[in-house]
């Protein structure tokens, strides 16, 4: 058991320096999903689509409010996910719904696109730990 | 200068006469509550499950959060009609999510439940004009 112990010890102590993130914690039960579209939709081109976040044991709240557990949407669009210890870029790959939106319109071009949804606290910086979906794949034509 | 004084004066009258109309937040005219899950008339087996709610044009806050353009959710579950310039009770038929929610596990007996949705500003009173959502009915079996 305490040779368990150890080696749990030792495993975390080698993780711990790869698992960067900001200070803020989240429920680790918190559980984030893109509600719609499904992994593999395809999306008739020309035309905004809704994105639907999905949020559970945890809250939303817009940018600059402090209060446990809450943070507020970042939908990464064809991007990996950014360094859990700084500030979320804002850009046409990550965008930004700090108002406390609880989803957004979007449009693509053409082809095939990842989106991955992370929560950004206060300061939109990823949670300890960074609560974030997985990552779905469409094809927009 | 005069011309100041004299709608000072008559905000104060006004301010005197309609004391209601300083109550209410102010919500956008397009603010749209819904549900994404269920649908009225959805039948549920058991009765356990999630709702998920749908919030357009307008952003989530917990309680207590002074912004412009934001609320928490309210689901009224087999509930009368509301007093809009109250806060909304907090009971076993409003269950409040006033920590950002916006997904609820509920927990229904078997028969026919209406569900509705509504928007509460940062001291639980509906907005001007109310942001709340069709009432739906579903089934538990």
């Amino acid at each position: 058991m305490e040779k368990l112990a150890g080696a749990i010890a030792v495993m975390i102590s080698l993780l711990s320096p790869l698992a960067l993130a900001g200070d803020k914690p989240a429920n680790p039960d918190a559980y984030l999903y893109i509600g719609w579209p499904n992994d593999g939709e395809v999306i008739a081109a020309g035309k905004p689509f809704r994105v639907w976040f999905g949020l559970r044991n945890m809250g939303v709240a817009p940018k600059g409010v402090n209060i446990p557990n809450t943070g507020h949407h970042h939908l990464l669009i064809n991007t990996p996910l950014p360094p859990a210890d700084q500030e979320i870029p804002s850009d046409r790959n990550h965008l930004h719904f700090g108002a406390g939106e609880t989803e957004g319109m979007v449009e693509l071009p053409p082809g095939r696109h990842t989106l991955q949804l992370l929560m950004g606290d206060d300061k939109h910086i990823p949670h300890k730990p960074p609560i974030y979906s997985k990552k779905i794949t469409i094809t927009v034509r | 200068m005069q011309k100041a004084y004299v709608l000072a004066a008559l905000a104060l009258v006004g301010g005197t006469i309609f004391p209601v109309t300083n109550a209410a937040t102010p919500a956008p005219e397009n603010a749209h509550v819904y549900f994404i899950w269920p649908q009225d008339g959805t039948v549920i087996n058991g009765g356990k499950f999630w709702v998920r709610m749908g919030l357009r044009n307008m952003g989530v806050a917990p309680k207590g959060v002074d912004l412009p353009n934001v609320g928490h959710h309210h689901l009224l579950i087999n509930a009368g009609p509301l007093d809009m310039n109250e806060p909304i009770p907090s009971d076993r038929n409003h269950l409040h999510f006033g920590a950002g929610e916006t997904e609820a596990r509920v927990e229904l007996p078997p028969g026919k439940h209406t569900l509705q949705l509504m928007l509460g500003d940062r001291d639980h009173r509906p907005h001007n004009p109310p942001v709340q959502s069709k009432k739906i009915t579903v089934i538990v079996r």
